[in-house]
């Protein structure tokens, strides 16, 4: 069975790969991650993550184009998937519902 | 651009490929390479190097770790080995229980050998500060030869405690049975009745500071420093304070109960490999052995022991000891009127045992330890061990070799189908092992089943060390080893096989390694014999003791001990004994032809040229009038003691090695001295009273009065109802104390127990040696009579008889048997020559002793084969040859 609902990890991973757009790659990610939150986390820990959301169809990838500064290496593309916009969207509604049942906070916005 | 020179951690980057998935080398190692990169920009090359070492480690995840699919293939040709090993095991049933039996055999043998060698080993290296401790060692040089002993003058600790700051303490001991040490009668002062105890000592509080005894009760600082105290051990104060604190409570020795001694202390027992085996310790605060003892630079009775300060230098010590003698022993013999005195200075030198030396390394070292080992005995079984086990293996690698033809169809296949060498030596190494593990298994069962066994044998009290960490590492790691290191020859000699001539089946059916084998065989063969000899010359060497003429008779001789209690009732018992019907004769003294009953050195003269000669140094005995009687010593000359001649009470017998040694042809009516002059009136013929790995000594007896043992001699047909007759007698005269006897001949006999039980070890491991190297003989034979079972059917066919495939099949067994006799003859003859040159008096090595062990092998080799020799003869040829 895979797993279907997401992480804080998972989601803010894929959060950033659609801000990333065509530039979301597991470096690029880390990076991104690193300035964003300001939390350190390692390729590998990125690139774990990002497998498993393959996975679960959240995510595809296929080999983008190489750089010199890969050494000539090609680098795989993430880019998120409907059902990944779709698990997005419903876990962003959960929230925003649960915000407004929140009595100190229940703004109506 | 400078930042182009550096790249990324080769090594790194190495180990990353080393696990990496390979689908993911090239976006894993490009993302790193940028972030290697970027860091260039922002930091130090150093810390970039450091960083992509941790995005490296970072990778260590399930995702991304290669799973690769040769290691599932690995495990699936893994079981397949095991498998196909384990059907062999089973489908061979002789030659599995040839090779692991042998194994398992020579893994016991190897296991409980090495227990003992770990005890001995292990003696004395439990005090705390043990290497400092040594013990001192007096050298005498005299004439080109080296004496050795451990007894130093009574004030020698002290004076060398003050001499040399180096010593941080000095302790001694004396445990002279002359001085009421050893063995004596004890009781509580509150009780009657005296016990019977052992392992009486006198000694100095330093002594147990400088060994630091574990104490239960009491202080150890001030546990012997007043006198007439006593520290006990653990054992006796449950014995005779069960459930109570001794500490001040009061004992009685030998019923003097005018003088108890108190008790300072309960200290812990001490452990079996210790060399001291004290129960009740006496302080020797204010204690004198006569008066001025203690300060006598004369007389060597004390046991000396050493804790040095730290970074002492021992050599640097031993030679300073030198001053001693100047300082103190030379006054002392100028005093004397010694001329030789300054020359006597030269001969004497000191040496410091480290403590830990005593138990295994004492050879030529006179002590009063009553056993040691031998660290060359602890080599020898070492040795022997491993070479059981070296036949052991041997068995291995011929049945492996041997059976090779049946495997190589097998290893043909599967190099056909794709095998590499290395997976078929994995095979027979990976078979080799599950031998081993089972042999190990087997062998520890083994070895723990006969460990009690294994204790009478040696005498040892060891257990086996289930519950300790290092067991189960150190069994695997041998069971490896010895799985892989006898499985190594047999693997690669298997592999090499050529597919294409296996499978044509023109593979020579094992014999061409027949030349190996043979050599493997005399080794086992040759070892075997070695150990068969040794065992005949160490029985011949024990039976030519036991049974030599000593010089006195030892039979029906009871010795009745520890009468020195008796005082006035001595004369009664005497007497009352003598009524009974079967006592021949009763003597009183303590002094006896075995070992471990009193000795006394003396100097002697002729009288009146103690200033001119040397002294004659001999035994001085205290015997009686009946003891010449009693022990059934024969006068060569003059006359026995006699209760009618007072002049007697001035008197002495001298043995022949005594009147030699005087230089006297005719002695009866001369006269001799020590401190005093006798007359000699008898000559006895020399008789042993030392073991036999000395010579006789010179003896001079004297009447006087050394009432600790009784001699009776028996003249009893039934010994157990004189036995109990005068059992009856002693309850009469004396009631309150058990009788404690035991037979002269027993204890002459157990004066040779160590040469004994050398005898039955090594008897132990020659069978288990010869087993092993049989069983292997067995299959071998089997198989090869196997691989030539269409020759014998046709041989049989055509008219040979019994006879002569029993010949032709044995012939070529017996040839390498033979080979082993010359081989292991000079070798087992040099072994001997030096074991019997310990012993004094010793039994020729004569050539029918190797004659025997090598009709022996012979015999046994024969009878192993011949079993598979008559089977094939007998078997019916047809059913041979019809199966092509």
């Amino acid at each position: 069975m895979i797993e279907t609902r997401l992480g804080e990890f998972e989601e803010v991973i894929l959060l950033l790969v659609g801000i990333l757009g065509e530039e979301a790659y597991a470096f690029n990610i880390a990076e991104e991650f690193e300035s964003q939150t300001e939390r350190a986390v390692s390729i590998g820990a990125v690139h774990s993550t990002l497998t498993r959301l393959e996975e679960k169809g959240f995510l595809t990838s296929q080999m983008g184009e190489s750089t010199a500064e890969r050494g000539g290496r090609r680098k795989r593309i993430y880019t998120i998937t409907a059902y990944g916009r779709k698990t997005l969207s419903s876990a962003r509604d959960f929230r925003i519902a649960l915000w407004k049942q929140f009595p100190g906070f229940a703004t109506g916005s | 651009m400078e930042n182009k020179q550096h790249t990324p951690p080769n090594l790194a980057r190495r180990f990353l490929l080393a696990f990496l998935r390979r689908d993911l080398a090239e976006e894993v190692q490009g993302d790193l390479d940028e972030k290697f990169l970027s860091m260039l920009r922002k930091t130090t090359p150093a810390r970039a190097k450091l960083q992509y070492w941790y995005q490296v480690l970072q990778y260590l995840r399930p995702f991304a770790i290669r799973k690769s699919t040769t290691s599932s293939n690995h495990y699936a040709m893994f079981r397949n080995y095991f498998m196909i090993g384990w059907r062999n095991l089973a489908k061979q049933k002789m030659y599995s229980f040839v090779k692991i039996g042998g194994f398992a055999l020579g893994i016991a043998a190897c296991l409980l050998i090495a227990l003992f060698i770990r005890d001995e080993l292990s003696y004395d290296l439990h005090y705390p500060e043990g290497n400092r401790i040594y013990r001192v060692v007096e050298v005498y040089k005299d004439h080109g030869e080296t004496e050795r002993s451990v007894w130093m003058q009574a004030p020698f600790a002290t004076a060398v405690k003050a001499d040399f700051p180096e010593i941080e303490k000095a302790g001694r001991y004396n445990s002279g049975e002359l001085f009421g040490a050893g063995s004596n009668q004890i009781r509580r002062d509150d009780r009657m009745d005296n016990a019977y105890e052992e392992g009486f000592v006198f000694a100095d509080q330093e002594l147990l500071e400088i060994l630091q005894v574990p104490m239960v009760y009491g202080n150890l600082a001030h546990c012997l420093d007043q006198p007439n105290t006593m520290v006990i051990t653990k054992s006796k104060a449950d014995k005779y304070f069960p459930g109570e604190n001794p500490v001040g409570q009061l004992m009685v020795v030998n019923d003097y109960a005018k003088e108890p001694f108190k008790i300072g202390g309960v200290i812990a027992d001490f452990p079996a490999n210790s060399h001291f085996n004290f129960q009740f310790i006496i302080t020797m605060k204010e204690r004198e052995f006569g008066r001025g003892e203690q300060s006598y630079w004369g007389a060597t009775n004390y046991p000396t022991y050493l804790l040095l300060r730290p970074g002492t230098d021992v050599k640097q010590l031993e030679k300073k000891l030198l001053r001693v003698t100047e300082k103190y022993l030379l006054p002392l013999w100028i005093e004397q009127g010694r001329t030789d005195a300054k020359d006597l200075t030269k001969s004497i030198q000191y040496e410091l045992q480290p403590i830990a030396n005593v138990h295994l390394r004492n050879a030529g070292i006179e002590d009063p330890v009553p056993s040691h080992g031998d660290i060359r005995f602890v080599w020898l079984f070492g040795i022997v061990a491993a070479f059981i086990l070296i036949i052991a293996c041997i068995n291995f690698i011929n049945l492996s070799t041997a059976k090779s033809a049946n495997r190589a169809k097998e290893v043909g296949l599967r190099k056909t189908v794709g095998s590499f060498r290395s997976n078929i030596i994995n095979q027979f190494l990976i078979e080799s092992l599950l031998f081993s593990l089972l042999s190990f298994t087997l062998g520890l069962l083994l070895a723990w089943l006969f460990l009690p066994y294994f204790n009478v044998l040696a005498s040892k009290s060891l257990s086996f060390p289930w519950g300790e960490w290092w067991l189960a590492p150190v069994m695997l790691g041998s069971c490896v080893l010895i799985g892989l290191l006898a499985g190594l020859y047999p693997s690669f000699y298997l592999s090499s096989f050529k597919p294409i001539q296996v499978l044509k089946g023109n593979i020579s059916r094992g014999s061409k390694n027949a030349a190996t084998r043979s050599v493997l065989v005399v080794f086992q063969f040759t070892t075997s014999i070695i150990l068969i000899i040794s065992t005949f010359v160490i029985y011949r060497q024990v039976h030519y003791i036991l049974t030599k003429d000593v010089g006195f008779d030892k039979e029906q001789v009871l010795l009745i001990q520890g009468t020195n209690t008796l005082g006035d009732k001595m004369k009664t018992l005497k007497d009352e004994l003598l009524q009974l019907a079967d006592v021949k004769s009763v003597s009183v003294s303590d002094y006896l032809p075995i070992n471990g009953t009193k000795r006394n050195g003396n100097g002697f003269w002729l009288e009146g040229r103690n200033k001119i000669d040397k002294s004659v140094s001999g035994q001085f005995w205290q015997v009686d009038h009946d003891y010449v009687k009693t022990m059934g010593l024969k006068l060569a000359a003059g006359r026995d003691f006699s209760r009618d001649m007072a002049s007697d009470s001035s008197a002495v017998i001298i043995n022949q090695k005594m009147a030699k040694e005087l230089g006297l042809t005719d002695p009866i009516g001369k006269r001799m001295m020590n401190w005093e002059a006798y007359n000699i009136i008898g000559v006895v013929e020399d008789f042993n009273f030392d073991t036999f790995r000395s010579n006789i000594n010179p003896l001079v007896l004297k009447l006087g009065n050394s009432p600790n043992i009784i001699s009776v001699k028996l003249n009893a047909k039934d010994v157990t109802t004189t036995l109990a007759s005068i059992q009856t007698v002693w309850k009469r005269v004396v009631p309150h104390q058990p009788i404690r006897y035991s037979f002269l001949d027993d204890s002459f006999s157990r004066m040779y127990d160590d040469v004994q039980r050398m005898g039955h070890i090594f008897t132990t491991f020659a069978v288990l040696a010869i087993i092993v190297a049989c069983l292997g003989l067995f299959a071998l034979s089997a198989f090869m009579i196997e691989q030539r079972g269409k020759e014998i059917s046709i041989r049989l066919v055509l008219g040979a008889s019994l006879e002569n495939i029993f010949r032709l099949l044995t012939v070529n067994f017996v040839k390498l048997v033979l080979i082993s006799i010359v081989i292991a003859a000079p070798v087992a003859w040099y072994m001997m020559d030096k074991w019997l040159q310990d012993f004094s008096y010793k039994t020729e090595l004569s050539w029918d002793v190797f004659a025997l062990g090598g009709a022996m092998a012979v015999v046994i080799a024969l009878i192993t084969i011949s079993y598979q020799a008559i089977r094939a003869g007998l078997a019916n040829p047809a059913a041979s040859l019809r199966s092509e």
